[in-house]
């Protein structure tokens, strides 16, 4: 996918003057998620379940290579074709070559932040393989023509009225279709795929060491069947998504469910070992299972000291829906698959500090997000790191770096600081609206009231 | 050129953990920290004040039910027969997975997954826990995934308290697929309204078997 | 009992008369403070926005400066979470750290005091708890305590944990979101008349807003709503 993450601002600013429906939307389904989010831990040990969750996680990702040819050993006994791919571009010439040898013409997809990271469906189809997105939320979103503004609700920032508007375009429903009917017209047009299809793909949200597994969480059943019905199925999956043992699993489901929605455990979950059909002598399922492990970026973010925990990540989507700078725009202002704070630290370790700079500094350092974070991401200090070295590196804009840097020689030197500030008070209130930064800050604020006096002053004159 | 994709890899994996300190596998959850089913809390209205039920087939009929699921608890083969009659005369066509015993499969014309208004299987086990219920690919997933009803029977002594017992029990002979159906299909993509049914079975029915059925 | 106050940059030049009503409550309580003059900012404007080797400089002078204090109390909750929470990660011998106290968190953990007087009878006040206070300090309810056991009617407000958008640097490098997260806070707030918290940036931002807005609601320091706790009671 492309990344326009530099714009952040812009989008932020384009999304919330433009198309303020889009931050009631999001408001309110982030806050519903948060209200399932707390109903699910209330009567849990939060803390022993996050605080195992992590090791779990850190484990596996300190002994990663050997839980990979673990995985990759138990598969392939299986049956399974292994791939390997280290970039977009190496996931492409893979499935490229897997639609060509088996003629592929129609691909059923089932919802993959990966393959969205990796720009996967464009690629596709410029292979002139049809590919239709099977998740209500990704279908919705792919009619639009738009990235996924949510890792768990791809379409939160669209309304009823949006996608009735939308459906009644492209397959004809009427104006004021009722969301029942609007399913069902989805549902009769993606069943016809999932019949036709000769490849699905999906992505993992867990692949198991010990048994080959990919698991896979979801509620519409369209996993399932993507996963079932047509004759090849294509598993992307990060190489970080991996857990050493089947008994973690267990819990690692729950806990994402209930981080992501608040469920028990998604309405459908697939633990997949292998190809089906006769290669396994079962009735049905893909005669066919490959499983691409993915790195793009993965193995260098994991060398980062500084920055590798966020390898731990789930995409529960906790951290956004709690985040109060995301509920303001949804994903798309960030530019970047992952958005929220957890695409805030990721998009740097992925891409690149330098092409997603202003990620790391939309956010106030508010915190919330370290709380709910199911595998404890310390997310601000992480956060913090990419604002240290973008500092390091000198890529912060010169006129924030002068006024800081202005600031930090005049505060350390008392006498100094005391004589700014009387200069500061003096300034006329019109001319310092012209200031930089305190221009930003007029624009949609007033200035502070001026006291008059400094405390420093106040102490002088002796306080009754 | 893929075996050299692995290998690089691999090797930046492996030195990106060089020099760091391994962090050690935790062992299973403390049992006190698991996640309650429903015998421990209240899941919904429906089951407000049931604290402290201990059974695990109330639990999971519990936890099932505030999912949108329905079940039904046969007690012997004469309460099958009869149930089974009654509920079979809303259907028109049946798509029946491998292993489900003649005596659970109704007296419908069969059909393909694809056509047939009930799909019937057997459950491999449950998980109180999550309202779970364990279904094979060894037994064809279509039936269990394509018709918009679908029926799962399973025995009462396979139903586990926690999630991880009834995965456990799998384990050492796992299918292509083990599939956790706790609930029917939905979706809330559409404005945050919710929508069942959207691709797999908008109901599903667990029949849970008692001793002497 | 002996403390030293940190006015705080923000505090001595927005909050001058706030800061002077922190000293008339500690000394009401039979505190006596001082006022170390060499004190400057405690470097968190520089460390939010990356500038570690600032931030070091500030935290090492701070360090300085309250170097003999039995108690540093600051009326900022953030620049106390800096004290407590970041300097430890940027110091030493972050000795300071464990002495700094937020003044309502000082009032109640460590004078043990938890009545002022009554001089907030019959008032209605909403509490935004800032997002370091409550976050890294864990200060929640020593301010709620002391207002309500003066009287005061503290409004339940389902966006007070919420983040006002300030955010230091924040605010200017991204000013639309920032507003807009203020309008959230001042769009949910119950009917009051005065916002009280603990921190001077959440209450610039928010007034600013509110003001620009032409909206009729105060906004107060917590340490000048305590003393009027204090001295109306008294
Ligand atoms: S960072 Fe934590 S809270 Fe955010 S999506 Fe990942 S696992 Fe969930």
């Amino acid at each position: 996918m492309e990344v326009h993450s530099g714009d952040y601002r812009a989008r932020a600013r384009r999304i919330i003057e433009e198309t303020p429906e889009v931050r009631e939307a999001v408001t309110a389904a982030t806050r519903t998620f948060v209200e399932h989010r707390l109903e699910a831990f209330a009567d849990l040990d939060e803390d022993a379940l996050s605080h195992w969750a992590e090791r779990v996680k850190s484990h596996a990702l300190t002994h990663l290579a050997d839980y990979l040819e673990e995985a990759e050993a138990r598969l392939v006994e299986r049956g399974a074709h292994v791939h390997w791919a280290e970039s977009a571009s190496d996931v492409h010439r893979i499935l490229e070559r897997i639609v060509r040898d088996n003629g592929v013409k129609k691909v059923v997809k089932a919802k993959s932040m990966l393959s969205e990271e990796v720009g996967l469906n464009p690629f596709l189809e410029s292979c002139g393989v049809e590919v239709l997105e099977t998740d209500l939320g990704e279908y919705i979103i792919q009619l639009f023509g738009e990235p996924p503004s949510h890792i768990v609700g791809p379409s939160i920032h669209r309304s009823l009225d949006d996608i009735r508007a939308i459906f009644h375009e492209r397959l004809g429903t009427p104006r004021d279709a009722s969301p029942e009917r609007l399913a069902a017209a989805a549902r009769e047009l993606l069943r016809n795929a999932f019949l036709t299809a000769e490849m699905g793909i999906s992505g993992g949200n867990f692949l198991v060491a010990e048994t080959g597994s990919i698991a896979l969480i979801e509620n519409e059943g369209n996993i399932r069947l993507s996963t079932s019905v047509p004759r090849i199925h294509v598993a992307l999956v990060g190489i970080e998504k991996v857990l050493p043992k089947w008994d973690d699993l267990s819990i690692f489901l729950q806990v994402t469910a209930k981080s992501a929605t608040g469920q028990p455990v998604g309405c459908f979950v697939s633990i997949i070992q292998g190809p089906g059909g006769s290669a396994a002598g079962e009735p049905d399922g893909p005669e066919e299972l490959h499983v691409v492990l993915v790195d793009n970026g993965r193995s260098r973010l994991l060398a980062d000291p500084e920055v590798w925990e966020a390898l731990r990540c789930v995409r529960c989507g906790a951290c956004l829906n709690i985040c109060p700078v995301y509920r303001q725009t949804g994903g798309h202002a960030y530019g970047y698959v992952y958005s929220g704070p957890i695409g805030a630290i990721l998009a740097p370790g992925l891409v690149g500090l330098e092409e997603t700079l202003p990620l790391p500094f939309a956010s106030t350092h508010c915190g919330a997000c370290k709380d709910v974070c199911p595998v404890r991401i310390p997310i601000p200090d992480l956060l913090h790191v990419w604002r240290k070295r973008a500092v390091e590196r000198g890529l912060t804009s010169g006129v924030e770096r002068s006024v800081l840097g202005l600031w930090a020689s005049v505060v350390t030197r008392p006498a100094l600081f005391g004589l700014a500030e009387k200069v500061a008070g003096l300034i006329p209130d019109q001319v310092v609206r012209h200031l930089p930064m305190l221009r930003e800050w007029s624009a949609g604020r007033e200035l502070p009231r001026a006291t008059g006096r400094t405390f420093r002053e106040l102490w002088d004159e002796g306080i009754e | 050129m893929s075996r050299d994709a692995r290998e690089r890899i691999l090797s930046r994996v492996r030195d990106a953990n060089r020099d760091r300190e391994p962090v050690s596998h935790p062992g299973p959850l403390p049992e006190a920290a698991e996640p309650p089913g429903p015998f421990t809390q209240a899941a919904d209205a429906e089951v407000d004040g049931q604290t402290g039920v201990a059974d695990p087939v109330d639990a999971f009929e519990n936890r099932l039910r505030a999912a949108g699921g329905e079940v039904v608890r046969l007690a012997d083969k004469a309460a099958v027969r009869a149930w089974l009659k009654e509920f079979a005369s809303e259907f028109e066509s049946v798509s029946v997975c491998k292993g489900v015993p003649q005596g659970l499969q109704p007296e419908l014309a069969a059909a393909a997954p694809s056509e047939a208004s009930l799909g019937v299987s057997l459950a491999v086990g449950a998980a109180a826990q999550t309202g779970s219920l364990l279904l094979s690919s060894r037994e064809g997933r279509q039936a269990q995934l394509l018709p918009p009803v679908h029926l799962v029977w399973v025995r009462a002594q396979d139903v586990h308290t926690t999630l991880g017992e009834a995965l456990q029990a799998c384990r050492e002979d796992l299918p292509a697929t083990l599939a956790l159906h706790s609930g029917p299909s939905k979706s809330a993509d559409i404005g945050q309204i919710l929508v069942t049914g959207v691709h797999g079975p908008g109901r599903i029915i667990a029949a849970i078997l008692g001793a002497d059925a | 009992m002996r403390v030293s106050l940190f006015v705080t940059c923000l505090g001595d030049r927005f909050f001058a008369n706030a800061a002077a009503d922190a000293v008339r409550l500690l000394r009401s309580l039979d505190v006596e403070v001082d006022f170390p003059k060499d004190q400057t900012c405690c470097g968190q404007p520089a460390w939010n926005a990356g500038d570690v080797p600032e931030a070091l400089r500030m935290a090492t002078h701070t360090a300085e400066v309250f170097a003999d204090a039995d108690y540093v109390v600051l009326p900022s909750g953030s620049c106390t979470a800096m004290l407590r929470c970041t300097y430890p990660r940027l110091l030493e011998a972050p000795a300071v750290a464990e002495r700094s106290y937020e003044l309502a968190e000082f009032i109640v953990d460590v004078l043990e005091v938890t009545e002022l007087g009554r001089g907030l009878e019959g008032r209605r006040l909403a509490y935004h708890h800032g997002c370091h206070a409550l976050r890294e300090l864990g200060l929640e309810t020593q301010p709620v305590r002391l207002l309500e056991s003066a009287g005061a009617g503290v409004v339940p407000w389902e966006m007070d944990q919420e983040c006002c958008g300030f955010g230091g640097l924040f605010s200017v490098k991204n000013p639309e979101v920032s507003v807009a997260m203020a309008d959230r806070k001042l769009d949910t707030l119950p009917d009051v008349e005065t916002v009280v918290s603990a921190d001077g940036g959440c209450l610039l931002q928010l007034d600013g807003r509110a003001r620009h807005r032409g909206l009729p609601i105060r906004f107060k320091s917590l340490a000048s709503v305590l003393w009027e706790a204090r001295r109306g009671g008294a």
